[in-house]
């Protein structure tokens, strides 16, 4: 399956095609997908921690379609960065852990989306979103980290 | 091409080398004059204008390296008194982002509370003086690289085309001038060749300043996403100054990117300075510096709950929000458009 994924064509052209629309945009997109997503989680995890606790939480709503957003887009480039070494990626250890982090990012935001859409308005944080909001922060770190290290660790 | 680039850059190199320390100088006396005068506006106007200097000093430094690499040919130049140079101007770009830094958190402060926290505009003055003096230097060894006759200590010319007559232990009155030319090989007793040794040959300096810098890259795109935004028409229930707090979260993470990114450039020079890319990296570093201190200190979205910002200031948003964007493109395409990697 890993094998068959590396040796189709789109994984063929990201791997060998010398255009700057291959893998040099795919990255820079990935990138910039990361800036949107990483950095709108940690706006509303600072929030969640009493930073411009002025803000009504509710203001914060606009946060989820941009987080969507850059969701959408790192999971497709994701896909297409991992297509290109699919067989060794695939079984390593470092990009495994990348993937779990992410997984367990994605994870935190979902109560904090419910948080933030249900509760009554101006309540104290509670200490319950308080550690959400500080493993959010930290497992968003431990992706970015495993993410950008990806590339020393694997050839 | 990358010489025609080099050539251009040399030139502004030699353009902008006047702005940190005339600019300084200038920003210091407003400053004082200023509190002489106990004008707040002025003190304001003066801060600014350190904040700009901080920023422009940045294509200062870098063109300098780009200068050096079209020098590289000319034997009638003394590599030691580049290398001394270089030493030199790090430390007081060092030090003039730093006085640029407590510069802007005087005015985030003012811009809240209507003043500056007790002690920061006198820390400001205290940093640019320091700032001034580390650059003046700079400057000067800068000067004697093309003019040797005003070197103070002329035995130290080893490597220029007529060594001077006086040979001898002169007492030197630049430190590491005092070299001879044979000696101005070995060029690790150079603060800049030492953090490039140690960028290169560490294993994990290299990916973990890269690792800093994304992550730097991530709270400061946010911080900005967020700020602009609400002056674009979302979250128009809250007032500006309450978005305004977070601004220093996107200093506290482009202070982070400042600091790796120039690990990466001294680092490995010669990969930054004959790149096409990285100098559009710096043009819209410049113009989301601009950006910055507009949302900083200006004054009309500031107590505007609910209304709709002025044009103006939606055009700023929206190009501050386009050169962030500029910056993280060049940078990230870095490896693949330019021709040094």
């Amino acid at each position: 399956m890993l094998a068959w994924l590396e040796s189709s064509s789109l994984a063929v052209w990201l791997r060998e095609s010398p255009s700057l629309w291959a893998l040099p945009t795919v990255l820079t997109l990935h990138t910039m997908g990361m800036a949107v997503l990483v950095g709108a989680s940690w706006l509303l995890d600072l929030r969640l921690l009493g930073i411009s606790r002025n803000v009504p939480l509710s203001a914060f709503r606009w946060v989820f379609p941009a987080l969507k957003v850059g969701l959408i887009v790192n999971v497709a480039t994701g896909f297409l960065l991992f297509l290109r070494t699919a067989t060794t990626w695939g079984t390593s250890i470092p990009f495994l852990i990348k993937m779990c982090l992410v997984v367990a990012s994605v994870a935190t935001l979902m109560p904090i989306r419910s948080y933030v859409f249900h509760s009554e308005p101006e309540p104290e944080v509670s200490s319950n979103v308080r550690l959400l909001a500080i493993a959010s922060i930290l497992a968003w770190t431990g992706a970015v980290t495993a993410g950008r290290l990806l590339a020393y660790l694997m050839p | 091409m990358p010489s025609i680039t080099a050539i251009n850059v040399t030139h502004l190199h030699l353009l902008l080398n006047h702005v940190p320390t005339l600019g300084s100088i200038a920003a210091l006396g407003l400053l004082l004059l200023a509190l002489i005068r106990r004008n707040e506006a002025m003190t304001h106007a003066a801060l600014e204008v350190i904040f700009v200097i901080a920023v422009v000093t940045l294509p200062v430094y870098v063109s300098g390296v780009a200068a050096h690499r079209n020098m590289r040919d000319r034997p009638e130049l003394s590599e030691t008194a580049i290398r001394v140079h270089q030493d030199a101007a790090l430390a007081g770009f060092a030090l003039t982002e730093f006085a640029g830094f407590v510069a802007w958190i005087a005015l985030w402060q003012s811009r809240r509370r209507g003043h500056a926290a007790r002690g920061l505009v006198p820390a400001v003055i205290l940093l640019s003086f320091a700032a001034l003096a580390l650059m003046a230097r700079a400057a000067t060894l800068g000067g004697e690289i093309r003019h040797p006759e005003i070197r103070a200590d002329l035995s130290a010319s080893a490597a220029a085309p007529a060594p001077s007559p006086v040979e001898g232990p002169a007492p030197s009155t630049v430190e590491g001038s005092r070299r001879s030319g044979a000696e101005a090989d070995s060029t690790e007793q150079f603060v800049t060749s030492a953090i490039s040794m140690y960028m290169v040959n560490s294993p994990w300096a290299w990916p973990a300043a890269e690792t800093i810098h994304f992550l730097g890259l991530s709270l400061s795109f946010g911080v900005l996403l967020a700020v602009n935004l609400r002056i674009l028409g979302l979250m128009k229930q809250v007032a500006f100054a309450d978005v305004h707090r977070l601004l220093p979260w996107g200093m506290l993470g482009f202070g982070a990117n400042l600091i790796t990114g120039m690990l990466f450039f001294v680092g490995q020079p010669g990969q930054y300075s004959t790149s096409a890319p990285f100098y559009w990296k710096v043009v819209f570093l410049m113009i989301a510096g601009a950006n910055f201190l507009y949302l900083t200190v200006f004054k009309k979205a500031w107590a505007a709950e609910g209304l709709d910002s002025s044009l103006t200031d939606k055009a700023m948003a929206v190009s501050s929000l386009v050169a962030w964007l500029a910056v993280l493109y060049a940078g990230r395409m870095l490896p693949f458009l330019g021709n040094a990697f």
